[in-house]
């Protein structure tokens, strides 16, 4: 095993008991060693869970609104923007989801394909929870009732330079079909902060073409200050869950109905994400 | 009466031959007669041994290059026949239907687990064996009027990669990459001459896909990584597997002789998890080298004869998973197991 349990303890004080519980009683569908079919591994997920509850808590301080839109039972499209250079959008998602619902839940994101090529980083993924987005990994996830994440701008939202901070880029058709296919919700989502993290300057595609990245960022602090440069600055974020969206079947069937779909679900992002700025605003001010 | 008397075309032929309706998972009628090509094989040998304590099979034939396996030679003689012969040659495959012993009961079951796999010694003799063997045993089988014939294939067939699915059905993408190693460009040939023969209403054409094979001397992929001295995987990769186990993998190529049901089936073990997993269970610590140096390595261990395994046969097996989803076998036949005399009583050994 890549990370022996000892190592997951390690990082236990960094959780209050109540939700080393949460994560222990968290309710995994055994395939046999420990692990769940796709390859969740509970030592790792407590591993993860710690880290992630301390920088939701106390480095990114989340606010977030809106949990009782999440389904406590059954399975789920969590869909929203993506921003901020590096992922740490999803994995505050992940942690915020985990710790408002309950019995928690395990959110799992459709991943890029080149997380699992890299070497511990693709082991480490997938021991969270986190599979490749196939769309037989997501019937999977949807057939065994799980709630799936999905950034319909895709992994190149990512890369926004700060001038298109907060402008939605196009949203992908894939997660309306899924949904109508399997005639789940969508919840949408607005996140607002990690437009901050991290200031992108440039994004230099042949570089990010010859290791095989979506995009490689220039910021204001990477890379001149070496992998330094890639934390995040301590923003605070702002989620909030809107209320599900059942997608209309006939989005399988006529290209048009799919595009309203999926308009209807990015309308839903934008206004969350304005109603996150206008709390930012709120908060910064102290009107709240 | 003269229409009585009218040769049916082959047409009409295939539209009254019962094959045709039979209920995919019923079982088949009447004693089976079974031949057995690759008996050298362990999994053959544990199969032949389990066929030949089935009182529904009449007959078995082994057939393989060189001497009957040891384990064998104790067999009743008037339900065992072992015999040697070249499958590559197709005269010498199609005496073996014409046996003196098989004139007034003829074969009804070709089970083809004669591939060889071995990377270690494949070469252009290797190569024509394979293709040939496949070819000739299909087409006697087919002459002859075998009613089932099963080809053990293997689950190196599929792509894999970082964008592989967390189960891998049969509709997976296959690899057709013309590097790949030529004993799996052989084995999708063959499988190709299975499924171009899918068809055809009085034989059942199955294609088996077993995941790796545990078993004491057993050849597969897994198996002899597990055998190593240590076994050597790469830093930082830990990919999820499901195989199965010989005795497992006997019992679903007994079911598939037994009932009804032809088609490409994934055939794979109930525990799905890391490899590491599976090695500290059976309390192997492997090595773990970078990725580059992999097949350095491996080079030498074999040549200090401490791993029989290959990784360039499957150079991205251990990186990616590969985890079957034989669900569908499970449907078909595992559920009807208890159609089975000889299966009712004994449990699966992967359950």
């Amino acid at each position: 095993m890549l990370l022996p349990r000892r190592k997951a303890e390690l990082v236990k004080p960094l959780l209050p008991a109540a939700e080393w519980d949460r994560v222990q009683s968290y309710a995994l569908n055994d395939a046999g060693f420990g692990t769940d079919p796709f390859g969740t591994n509970p030592d790792l997920l407590g591993f993860g869970y710690a880290i992630g509850y301390w920088m939701h808590r106390h480095y990114f301080r989340v606010v977030s609104a809106g949990h009782e839109h999440i389904p406590s039972l059954g399975a789920a499209v969590i869909a929203g923007n993506h921003s901020g250079v590096l992922p740490f959008d999803a994995a505050m998602l992940a942690v915020d989801v985990f710790r408002y619902t309950d019995p928690p839940r395990l959110m799992r994101f459709m991943v890029d394909y080149f997380v699992y090529k890299v070497p511990f980083l693709g082991v480490f993924f997938r021991s969270m929870g986190q599979i490749p987005g196939t769309r037989r990994n997501f019937d999977g996830l949807v057939h065994e009732g799980h709630v799936v994440g999905l950034f319909p701008e895709g992994a190149e939202a990512l890369g926004k330079t700060a001038a298109h901070r907060y402008e939605l880029q196009a949203f992908s058709h894939g997660h309306v079909e899924l949904a109508a296919r399997h005639r789940v919700p969508v919840v949408p989502f607005g996140l607002v902060g990690a437009e901050e993290q991290m200031t992108m300057i440039a994004d230099l595609r042949p570089l990010a073409r010859a290791l095989r990245l979506p995009y490689f960022p220039v910021t204001t602090r990477f890379p001149w200050l070496g992998p330094l440069g890639l934390l995040p600055k301590p923003v605070r974020y702002f989620i909030n869950y809107g209320e599900p969206i059942h997608v209309d079947p006939a989005a399988l069937d006529s290209v048009d109905v799919r595009t309203r779909e999926v308009e209807r679900v990015r309308d839903a992002v934008a206004d969350l994400i304005q109603r996150g700025l206008v709390q930012r605003r709120e908060h910064t001010t102290g009107s709240v | 009466m003269a229409q009585s008397t009218k040769i049916p075309t082959l047409k009409a032929a295939a539209l009254v031959n019962p094959m045709e309706g039979a209920m995919p998972g019923t079982l088949r009628e009447g004693p089976r007669r079974v031949f057995v090509a690759g008996a050298r094989r362990r999994v053959a040998i544990h199969l032949i041994e389990r066929l030949l304590a089935a009182p529904e099979v009449d007959m078995v034939l082994g057939v393989d290059r060189g001497a009957c396996p040891p384990a064998l030679l104790g067999c009743d003689p008037e339900r065992f026949v072992f015999a040697t012969a070249d499958l590559s040659k197709r005269r010498q495959v199609d005496n073996l239907f014409l046996l003196d012993r098989l004139r007034e009961r003829p074969l009804d079951t070709v089970i083809h687990l004669a591939f060889q796999g071995n990377p270690r010694g494949y070469g252009v003799e290797s190569h024509e064996f394979n293709v040939n063997s496949a070819r000739h045993l299909l087409d006697a089988s087919l002459r002859h009027g075998i009613e089932k014939y099963i080809f053990l294939s293997s689950d190196a067939v599929y792509k894999i990669g970082p964008r592989s699915d967390y189960k891998v059905r049969e509709d997976g993408e296959l690899n057709l990459d013309p590097d790949v190693h030529p004993i799996l460009r052989d084995t999708i040939d063959a499988e190709f001459m299975c499924r171009a023969k899918m068809d055809r209403p009085d034989c059942e054409v199955m294609v088996v896909r077993p995941s790796g094979v545990f078993g004491g001397g057993v050849l597969s992929g897994v198996n002899l990584l597990f055998e190593s001295t240590p076994p050597v995987l790469p830093v930082g990769f830990d990919p999820m597997i499901n195989p199965t186990s010989k005795e497992r993998l006997a019992r679903d190529l007994l079911l598939a002789v037994f009932l009804h049901g032809k088609g490409v089936y994934n055939l794979a073990g109930v525990t799905v998890g890391p490899l590491s997993k599976f090695l500290e269970e059976r309390g192997i610590r492997p090595i773990r080298v970078p990725g580059p140096a992999l097949g350095l390595v491996n080079r030498m261990q074999r040549m200090l004869g401490m791993t029989r395994y290959h990784a360039g046969f499957h150079p991205k097996r251990l990186y990616f998973s590969l985890v079957l989803d034989d669900s569908r076998f499970d449907r078909i036949f595992r559920a009807n197991a208890h159609t089975v005399h000889a299966l009712a009583r004994s449990p699966d050994p992967g359950a």
